[in-house]
């Protein structure tokens, strides 16, 4: 598999620690521009996944993503230290954000020398807590929603477009709002 | 983190250090004030797209690190040391339009090809405050007047509608504070 996107605007090529083939689909090698996961299959793409538009996939040393066979994310911001998983059939909007870490420290000489430490250009001098995000198979999630670090999505569930997920949501179920609350059932 | 840098408008003032990278945006930069734009020591702006009026300023502290977010400036913009804001998160001192509908009506009309832009009515502009060591989150809306006190976290996504106290932890539309569970 060529690292080299035929279709590429930019002029980049797809990271080594990508796991994907023929029947993905990855508009541009620019949503790697902030991948630094030197994990075997750091990004894992099911078959048939695809992914457009804005996406920003800003991956940490030590991160892991897998995409389910396909799943399609039409722009998502990606902020991962650990680990996120989309299911398989999960549609994800534009602007979404999946973020497993919030890269703040919450104490105030952490946090200066966090910031210190990126400002220098080592993003991984201090290291922030992550807590891994699982969204299920089957699940829909509108524009620019903010799925929190910690949040599980359960199959088949619908989020409304702009709603902010702060805890976990069953399965099937649609959920709406900032924060988002369960509204009905499937 | 892309890298390259941008060509700077001539009245952005970078300290020691600053850098504004990646595909920074000055399309809307518009200020004719001197030092419309300041960036402090350290301070790191990748992505952001500063839409500054002929009026505004926009003053950054030190050691800040702002991601891809968006500024709208019309008067003034003011963020302390150590502030961290997210991706995609808007911040803005004026509301742009009059709320009056009659008024609406004649900024519509001032904006049109058909328009003289000095002909718009007047909308009140307040500016926003951030202060040291604030986190913003990604998504978030800071609206026009807004104080955000020291040490405040906002939470992903926040809409934040009144002034953030010191040490407060808010989230949601409108933000609220909650309790501070770490």
């Amino acid at each position: 598999m060529t690292r080299k996107l035929a279709h590429d605007w930019y002029d980049g090529t797809v990271p080594d620690h990508v796991a994907f083939d023929d029947t993905n689909y990855i508009d541009t090698s620019y949503y790697f521009r902030r991948f630094r996961s030197s994990v075997k299959d750091a990004l894992k793409l099911g078959r048939g996944a695809s992914v457009y538009n804005n996406t920003v996939f800003d991956l940490g040393r030590n991160a892991r993503v897998e995409i389910g066979a396909f799943a399609m994310v039409n722009g998502a911001n990606v902020v991962c230290d650990d680990a996120i998983r989309i299911g398989d059939h999960t549609l994800i909007s534009w602007n979404v954000v999946l973020m497993d870490t919030y890269r703040a420290p919450r104490t105030l000489i952490e946090r200066r020398a966090y910031l210190e430490g990126i400002l220098r250009g080592d993003a991984g001098a201090i290291k922030t807590r992550a807590r891994p995000v699982v969204i299920g198979s089957n699940v829909w999630i509108g524009h620019d929603c903010v799925v929190l670090p910690g949040v599980s999505i359960g199959n088949g569930s619908v989020i409304g477009a702009r709603s902010v997920i702060v805890e976990s949501i069953p399965d099937f179920a649609v959920a709406a709002g900032n924060p988002a609350r369960v509204i009905r059932q499937l | 983190m892309a890298s390259q840098d941008v060509q700077l408008p001539p009245n952005v003032r970078l300290a020691q250090g600053a850098r504004v990278t990646g595909l920074s945006n000055f399309k809307r930069f518009l200020s004719q004030q001197e030092g419309a734009l300041s960036v402090g020591e350290r301070s790191v702006a990748d992505g952001v797209t500063f839409a500054v009026g002929a009026q505004g300023r926009v003053a950054i502290g030190r050691d800040c690190y702002l991601n891809e977010c968006i500024l709208l400036a019309e008067q003034e913009i003011r963020i302390g040391n150590y502030v961290m804001i997210g991706w995609n998160t808007t911040i803005s001192d004026s509301d742009f339009h009059p709320l009056d509908p009659a008024e609406r009506i004649k900024d519509a009309i001032a904006l049109s090809p058909l328009g003289d832009h000095r002909a718009r009515p007047h909308v009140t502009c307040r500016p926003v405050v951030i202060g040291d060591d604030v986190y913003i989150g990604p998504a978030c809306t800071i609206l026009k007047g807004i104080t955000i006190g020291a040490r405040a976290f906002v939470e992903p996504g926040s809409v934040v509608t009144r002034d953030v106290p010191d040490h407060a932890r808010v989230r949601g539309n409108p933000a609220v504070t909650i309790k501070d569970d770490e």
